[in-house]
């Protein structure tokens, strides 16, 4: 069983400490939604887990081997990552940059084979783009491109799946299907996954936990209806907001306030109360 | 899932442009030992080139397809393929569509040498334009790395600064000796004239080498286009991947230059015109390139030998004025695709 595992974690870039002594660990099918306002170091903590970032100080520990003992392919057959976004500069299609997650099986020198072919048949199926297969990535839209991205992490057929902002750029159905992918492949594969996300309600639906971030600190961690509160919410964002229970499932799910409406509310209320 | 023959897709839509490709290469060599000063018919070329003994073959036939043509129209194809391939791999390294074999310093480092070489007199021109090629993307290479860390970025800057400083040592060379401006810029302008055999023997194994590693590198070149953090998770050991690519390059460039001097152009539309016909997947775009480059010098080197006959033009010079228009065409009609446009 591989299990992922942060100690200690500080990072910083430059002279800029952007995590301080950070500590998780994320267990075979769970689901750990990263949450926290922009700038609070949730993408850079992906990066250090993913082996892309040296840590200042701590570990991040791989099935319990540190990450940076590890081999970059060794690391790339069990653990992959979705990135936000990244340069579509050359015109590969679709089934070419799917293909290119199967490298850390291969290898980068020996050819596929029809194993690594039936890896990428799956996963194209799984992220509905057998439709795009040919088309090249560089015609593509925002949101099929994220596809194409989570269908490479895929194709690696990792243990542990990193996801930065997957359902940033995706209409209302993708969304949807790739919350659900993301339950199915942690239910189902026993997959462990991280995600971060900046839709709360998102995170309330598919996360088994969250972790919320504020300046490169955990401020809350644990079950989505212990953590996503309206106090621990409006200290971390800064915003009001209710929080109600989902009709279909009895998840969180969070509604925001405007400030300057609750004051009129207040205000409306005064007059009615008065006489 | 589909069970019948998977992977018949994957790169292989395109792929039977290769074989085609091949066939016109061929074709182009033996026209193009048929060209000339002297015109031949085919049908002479063929047996002078199939069975040179035989006592049908004229004895004049014999030697201007096998002592001056034949080594001269190889070594033509080989320099257009490695300059292709070079180009190919830097534009795939650099993620960036302006790159060609010469980005990092290797023509103005072989400009360098082969000046100090003509103008003092001392050792090979080509000996020293290798080496001075060698040298001067070494030098980028050292100046962009930092604590062990080459950024793709970082090593295009210095190559753009070197070369701009290493022109300019040259023209200060040309000016202070003027007696030899001439031969300087007849060099300067590349081409083949009067090359042949030996050049070709001496370019052979370092062309071969680094064509084959770049070939081979074709999936690490794939991966990098994503950028280099994708690259990395992917689990391609991103310092290694860009020094073989880097070597193999500047090996093969520095060997076409000094065969040839700095002919330039094929590098840059060679890979442009390839990935137009078989995609951006290296391991197709790199023979693609090849091939290509190859036809393309080929071609240019005929015309500059057959226009003015028997005077010769600098092959160079005739790569940029035909290749110009058609790579302008390119970016016309074909932005999206030569990655021009997002």
């Amino acid at each position: 069983m591989t299990r992922l595992e942060a100690r200690e974690l500080t990072c910083a870039y430059n002279q800029h400490t952007v995590l301080h002594d950070l500590a998780l660990i994320v267990q075979p099918g769970e689901i750990l939604a990263l949450l926290g306002p922009n700038g609070a170091g949730k993408t850079t903590l992906l990066r250090a887990l993913a082996r892309l970032l040296r840590p200042r100080t701590g570990t991040v520990l791989l099935a319990g081997a540190n990450i940076w003992r590890l081999r970059p392919r060794a690391v790339a057959r069990r653990l992959a990552l979705a990135p936000q976004s990244e340069g579509v500069t050359s015109p590969l299609t679709v089934e070419q940059a799917v293909a290119l997650g199967r490298a850390p099986h291969r290898g980068w020198l020996l050819p596929y084979t029809t194993h690594d072919y039936q890896a990428i048949e799956q996963v194209l199926t799984q992220t509905d783009l057998q439709a795009l297969r040919h088309r090249l990535i560089t015609e593509l839209s925002g949101g099929e491109q994220r596809r194409v991205i989570l269908a490479r992490a895929l194709a690696q057929q990792p243990q542990i799946l990193l996801l930065d902002e997957p359902t940033a750029h995706l209409d209302l159905r993708y969304q949807t299907e790739l919350l659900a992918l993301i339950r199915r492949l942690a239910q189902h594969d026993g997959m462990a996954v991280v995600v971060t996300l900046h839709d709360l309600n998102h995170a309330a639906l598919c996360a088994t936990r969250v972790a919320l971030l504020a300046h490169g600190t955990l401020i809350a961690m644990g079950h989505p209806e212990a953590v996503l509160t309206p106090d621990c919410l409006s200290q971390v964002y800064g915003v009001t907001v209710v929080v109600t229970p989902h009709p279909v499932y009895g998840t969180p799910l969070i509604a925001p306030v405007f400030a300057s409406q609750q004051k009129q509310s207040n205000e409306g209320d005064k007059p009615s109360d008065g006489p | 899932m589909t069970h019948q023959t998977p992977h018949s897709t994957i790169g292989r839509r395109r792929v039977a442009l290769i074989p085609m490709l091949i066939v016109l290469l061929a074709l182009v060599i033996i026209a193009s030992v048929a060209v000339g000063a002297v015109m031949l018919p085919l049908s002479r070329v063929m047996r002078a080139l199939l069975q040179p003994t035989t006592p049908g073959v004229e004895a004049t036939d014999a030697v201007i397809v096998w002592e001056i043509r034949f080594g001269r129209v190889l070594l033509a194809a080989l320099i257009g393929a490695g300059l292709a391939v070079s180009g190919a791999a830097l534009q795939g390294l650099f993620r960036n569509p302006l790159a060609d074999p010469f980005v990092i310093g290797a023509s103005s480092g072989a400009a360098l040498g082969a000046t100090l070489a003509i103008v003092t007199g001392v050792g090979p021109v080509s000996l020293a334009a290798f080496a001075g090629s060698l040298l001067a993307v070494a030098a980028a290479y050292s100046i962009a790395e930092i604590g062990g860390v080459v950024p793709a970025t970082a090593l295009l800057l210095a190559g753009a600064a070197l070369n701009t400083f290493l022109s300019a040592i040259v023209s200060l060379v040309m000016l202070f000796n003027e007696q030899s401006t001439y031969a300087v810029l007849n060099w300067l302008l590349g081409g083949l004239s009067g090359r042949s055999w030996p050049q070709l023997r001496t370019s052979v194994p370092y062309m071969g080498v680094g064509l084959g590693v770049l070939w081979v590198l074709a999936r690490p070149l794939d991966a990098l286009a994503f950028g280099d953090e994708t690259a990395q998770s992917l689990g391609l050991p991103l310092g290694w991947a860009r020094i073989a690519i880097v070597a193999a390059t500047s090996l093969t460039t520095a060997a076409a230059v000094a065969a040839g001097g700095t002919i330039g152009f094929v590098g840059l539309i060679a890979p442009h015109a390839a990935r137009l016909l078989v995609g951006a997947n290296h391991t197709c775009l790199i023979p693609a390139s090849a091939l290509l480059g190859a036809l393309l010098l080929l071609l240019a080197d005929d015309v500059a030998r057959t226009v003015l006959a028997p005077l010769e033009l600098p092959a160079g010079v005739l790569t940029a004025a035909l290749g110009g228009p058609f790579f302008l065409y390119l970016l016309k009609t074909h932005q999206r695709i030569l990655g021009a446009r997002r």
